[in-house]
Formats: C-alpha cells, structure tokens, sequence
C-alpha cells in the first residue's frame, strides 16, 4: 500500500501487509502475516490474525495505541511513553509481545546491516 | 433497573462528549454503577477523553453483530470501579446499528447499571435516532450562541415527538463576564427561548481542554469549576436539590474588589 492510513480506515488481508506512508490512530491494520509499516504506526495493528505466532509488527516508528500478535494484545502505556527513535520490531517471545529495536532484533529473520 | 440517559445537543462541538464523560465520571465517584455507551459510531471520540481507547478490543457494532459478548466488550474505567465504557466501533459508520438493536442493547445494559449515559453524535440523522432508542430521559447541551440554541430546540421537538420525557438542559461553556457585558446570551435568555428545565451549567474553563487532552475527566479534579459544576449536576440527576453555583466568582480579582466596595 502506497498511502496513509488515517483515523476509520482498516485494512484487512490474508497475507502479509506492507505500508508505505503513516498508519493514524484510529485506524487498523489486521493481517494473517506480517505487517512492516515504512512510517509511523500509531493505529491499532494485528498480525497473525489467524492465529501465527511466528508473525511479526515492524515499522520505521512504532506507537501504536494497541498491538496485537496471534492472540496476545498489548497496550501502549497510560503514560506518555517516550516516542519511538528507532525502527523497531515487534514479535511474541516467551509468550509475551516484546519490542526492540530492529537493527538490535535477534530472531534470525530480521536482516542486519 | 437502570435509567438510560441520553446527552444530545443537534449541533456539533458543544461539549456532548465531554459532557458524557464528566457526568458519568461524577455518577460512578458517588457510588452508582454507570455505562458510558458512545454512539458516534465511525466518529468515536469518549474512548480518548476518558483516556481508554488502548484498551478497546471489541466495540458496540461487535456486540450488536453477535461478534462478542457484551461483557467482552466493555472496558472498565481504570480509576473508577463502577465506572464502564462501551466504545463505538471506528471503522464502521452510523447505518451499522439499528434504533431496534440499541433498544435491545441498552435494556440488556440496564440489569447491570445504575446510570447507562449515552453520548449522543451531532445531527438528527440515523445516529441520532440510535442513541436515543433506548433513552428515559435526556440532557440537552446548549452553548450560548444562536446556532446551538436553535439546533437544540429542533431536537427538543424530535424528543417530544419520539415521546421520551421532558428534557433538561445543560448550559455548557459560559463566560459570565461576556454575560455581564452583555456580549453573550445569558442563561436566562436560553431557558426563556428553550422554555425546558435547567439542569446544570458549565462555565467556561481552560483546565477542561487540558484534561480533555489528557484523558482524565475534569469531574476527578477538586478545585476545577467546570469539574465542580458537572459534580452538581451529576447531583441533581440524582434528585438531590443542589444550588446553583454563584459563577459571579470566575470574574477577576479587580471585580471582586469593586463588588466588595460596591461599585460593581
């Protein structure tokens, strides 16, 4: 997808999900893969929507006011977390969501440079 | 059994959301279970002002559909226990829910809850029509401008038509020093025109943009007027009879001084 997603706006797909532009709160993304946004993600995001837990969020910002992966759901913090400085990866370790930066991700799949 | 309670207004940016959000805040403070259920399907705005829209997972049109339960779907408010929210759904629009289904919803609702406080979207459209369905009585928001005045009496006829009781009237964001000028239309000049029962008003008060950005509601803040105000409504609501709150007190020091040497 070339674009922005703004505020109402869901995109839904069986496969993986790739964004060139900003997703806005208030709109959401579901897909049955990955999701790799080249943008800030501020919206609502699930991957693996029909149950991969292998999926993964990545974006070139991550802020999204909700996060979720296969059946697990995460929420941004109720307190102004500092904003995202880096791109950063988002996947299911040790049946948690966990964050980290992507040129730190170490899961074998993210390529490193 | 609950009572279903409607804040409507016709016109948009009057404060029906903040008002929902203030009064359900001061009901649930007092001790009475309450549902806020917003009902701008598409537009959803009350999950932001009460700082919950992270926690949003299924929304109204997922529980009118049969898509969740609505227990799954309400949120419970995270500084008041009695305090619930049920989210409008974003990326639907108004024609998603019928006046039938929110009938069936907000009696549904009624079981568990003192107060269901429904915020109403602007217009008169099939939104409207939604939000009103299941309501006993409503709250009308006016602000003192003609526009707002007269869009509130339009609606005040479709409830009188859709034969739910007399509304009140909320007078939200007034400047008693443009009153006093007589640059703005007083409270007295609204009730005259809109000739129904007040039941509260609202000064103006910049701490509400603040903690409307903030997402806590300024009915949680002592000392903030417009918190106070929406205290003594949620009061009265009630059936307690509270007085009306001298809002010659916003005026500025200099008048306060004038008035005490009587030259006001």
């Amino acid at each position: 997808m070339r674009r922005t997603l703004r505020s109402g706006q869901r995109v839904a797909h069986d496969g993986n999900v790739v964004v060139f532009g900003d997703v806005h709160a208030g709109a959401e993304i579901v897909a049955a893969g990955d999701v790799l946004v080249f943008g800030h993600l501020r919206g609502v995001v699930h991957a693996g929507a029909a149950g991969a837990e292998t999926a993964r969020v990545c974006a070139w910002r991550l802020e999204p006011v909700q996060l979720r992966i296969a059946r697990m759901i995460a929420r941004s913090p109720d307190r102004g977390d500092e904003p995202s400085i880096a791109p950063e990866v988002a996947r299911i370790e040790g049946g948690q969501v966990v964050i980290e930066r992507a040129d730190r991700a170490d899961d074998g799949r993210v390529p490193r440079g | 059994m609950g009572e279903v309670i409607v804040i409507t207004s016709g016109k948009g940016g009057v404060g029906k959301t903040t008002t929902t959000a203030n009064l359900g805040t001061a009901l649930a403070q007092s001790g009475s279970r309450v549902c806020l259920v917003d009902a701008d399907i598409g537009l959803r705005n009350l999950d932001v002002v009460l700082g919950l829209e992270n926690r949003i997972v299924y929304d109204l049109v997922d529980v009118v559909d049969g898509f969740c339960r609505l227990r799954q779907a309400l949120i419970r408010d995270k500084r008041i226990d009695t305090l619930s929210l049920l989210p409008a759904a974003q990326t639907k629009d108004k024609t998603a829910v019928t006046p039938e289904q929110m009938k069936a919803l907000t009696d549904e609702l009624r079981q568990e809850f003192d107060y269901i406080v429904i915020d109403s979207p602007a217009g008169i459209e099939q939104g409207f029509k939604n939000a009103i369905a299941g309501a006993d009585r409503a709250l009308i928001v006016a602000t003192p401008e003609v526009a707002s005045v007269r869009d509130a009496d339009r609606i005040i006829g479709l409830l009188e038509a859709a034969e739910i009781p007399p509304a009140r009237l909320i007078v939200n964001r007034l400047r008693p020093q443009m009153v006093r000028r007589g640059d703005m239309m007083s409270v007295d000049d609204i009730v005259d025109i809109l000739a129904i029962d007040l039941i509260g008003v609202v000064p103006e008060d910049e701490q509400i943009v603040v903690t409307t950005n903030r997402g806590e509601p300024a009915a949680l803040i002592q000392g903030s007027r417009a918190g106070e105000a929406y205290r003594s409504i949620a009061r009265r609501l009630k059936g307690e009879d509270v007085p009306f709150m001298d809002l010659e007190e916003t005026s500025g020091f200099l008048d306060r001084l004038r008035r005490i040497f009587g030259q006001a």
